[in-house]
């Protein structure tokens, strides 16, 4: 437990220095939540929560492939993959909820008959699932670029595609829309709780990715041996 | 600082120290292959050629041998091979180092050496033969290892707890390695403003954080300026006084002083 708090201690320390990127992370969603304020308040929401969803996926896949460098040596220096993967996870999902407080309370004060408690459940599991999602990428695909470009189709089809489309139930952010219709337009239930199960499977999914990844990587190597010191 | 002209006044100034001919050619070709893969400026990676020469200089007037500590063993090597393609890099590579050791492995760029102590870390596989360690292991690679946006003191306490040990234990360790290679880490730098050489002393102090038994050095004193140099030599030496096992990775062939084994994994066919 020391361990993994110590990797979410100095995850966080990392985040915390690189103010330009928090800057623009805390400002991103605003723009996808301006972009639609006028024309459809719900969609505003939607926007807004898939905003958080793209930021915060960026922030975890640059803080994945920056550790990348150090993780191998912390490996020999006594931490598992699991203590890094987890600790990193709870920095991430950290900065995650300190960066949806702000919106959460903008929708409280600029949007009238929605549902806020279920809008404040998809900034949470919008949180819990683009973090791991993030951490994912960076594990698949070691160059930032790469996977910027991935991170850039997958949004930008949650954006596009309709999500009455069962290939849509493929994106990883499915359920915010699902949730959303939920907390926007009052519908049944069932929005909620098909919402519900998508994103658990998604965030089961996208960990097992992680500590599979993260334990292949920093895998023990078949040829080395430690054997008690004499 | 084009490459020629520092070449050319390191080639003055080791004649100038007296190193004989065949070491000092040596030297220059090892030195000019580096910078010629690095693509490094001479004066960042090596310093100027004055006091790159001196510390040459001394390095190569060899310490009279020392008698075989004979430890317990801490680093067994056995038959390791590995392949790049068709390209065999390490053939039925041995090596054992004992405590109170330390073993040099040298060689020409590309010969293996970062290749053969990243399969000594478990870092990379082999395709044939074992390494055992007994006790922990240090290792210190040769670039990255650092986080650019933390400072040394949150890398020492980071590499501490991994090992067990406590906030002001580990905080404290790392800052007495550092003053052992005449660096005082404390302040707000993080490691991204840090120059090449500092870096490299950071991750030196990591490797030797929590007392490793084993530990593996990959051309660690990259940057380092000749008084950095001779540190960190005393530095090994104190680590093998202490009964730790060493294996340093250099590319200067006679860089020997207090080694006591050496592991040459020049290609045999690049020697004839």
């Amino acid at each position: 437990m020391t361990k993994t708090f110590v990797v979410a201690e100095m995850a966080l320390r990392e985040i915390a220095r690189r103010r330009g990127v928090l800057a623009i992370l805390l400002i991103f969603p605003l723009a996808f939540y301006l972009s639609r304020r006028d024309s459809h308040a719900g969609q505003s929401i939607r926007f807004v929560c898939l905003g958080i969803g793209w930021a915060m996926s960026t922030a975890a896949l640059f803080a994945g492939s920056a550790a990348r460098a150090v993780e191998p040596r912390l490996r020999l220096s006594g931490y598992r993959g699991s203590h890094l993967y987890l600790g990193r996870l709870a920095a991430l999902w950290t900065v995650g909820l300190l960066l949806s407080a702000p919106y959460y309370v903008l929708i409280r004060i600029d949007q009238e008959h929605v549902r806020y408690g279920a809008i404040g459940l998809i900034m949470l599991l919008t949180v819990a699932v683009a973090a791991p999602f993030g951490l994912a990428l960076s594990a698949a695909l070691p160059r930032e670029l790469e996977g910027m470009l991935v991170l850039l189709i997958v949004v930008g089809l949650q954006m596009m595609m309709d999500p009455a489309d069962s290939a849509s139930r493929l994106l990883p952010f499915w359920f915010s829309r699902e949730i959303g219709t939920y907390a926007v337009d009052h519908t049944d239930g069932g929005y909620l709780t098909r919402g519900l199960i998508h994103a658990a499977v998604c965030l089961a999914a996208l960990l097992a990715v992680v500590a599979a990844a993260s334990g292949y990587r920093l895998r023990q190597r078949s040829h080395l041996r430690f054997v008690a010191r004499r | 600082m084009r490459h020629d002209t520092w070449l050319d006044a390191l080639a003055g100034e080791l004649r100038r120290h007296g190193v004989a001919a065949d070491t000092a050619g040596n030297v220059l070709a090892e030195t000019a292959a580096h910078l010629w893969e690095s693509g490094d400026d001479p004066l960042r990676a090596f310093g100027p050629p004055q006091a790159y020469a001196a510390t040459v200089a001394d390095s190569v007037r060899l310490a009279p041998p020392r008698r075989a500590p004979g430890g317990p063993v801490r680093l067994e090597v056995l038959g390791i091979s590995k392949r790049y393609g068709r390209r065999t890099v390490l053939r039925e590579v041995n090596l054992t180092v004992r405590a109170g050791e330390v073993a040099a492995v040298v060689g020409a760029n590309g010969s293996g050496k970062s290749t053969f102590l990243g399969i000594c870390a478990g870092l990379v596989s082999p395709d044939r033969g074992e390494v055992r360690v007994h006790g922990a292991l240090g290792y210190c690679p040769q670039g990255g290892g650092t986080s650019d946006f933390l400072v040394p003191d949150e890398h020492f306490l980071l590499v501490g707890a991994g090992r067990g040990m406590s906030r002001t234990e580990a905080r404290d360790g790392g800052r007495a390695g550092a003053a052992a290679l005449d660096w005082d880490p404390r302040g707000r730098t993080q490691a991204r403003h840090l120059s090449g050489g500092t870096r490299q002393k950071l991750n030196l102090v990591m490797a030797g954080l929590g007392d490793p038994d084993v530990l593996l050095l990959d051309e660690p004193y990259q940057g380092f300026d000749q008084g950095s140099y001779l540190d960190f030599w005393q530095q090994v030496h104190r680590w093998r006084d202490a009964g730790k096992a060493i294996v340093v990775v250099t590319h200067l062939l006679n860089t020997r002083d207090g080694v006591d084994t050496v592991l040459d994994l020049t290609p045999r066919e690049a020697l004839r």
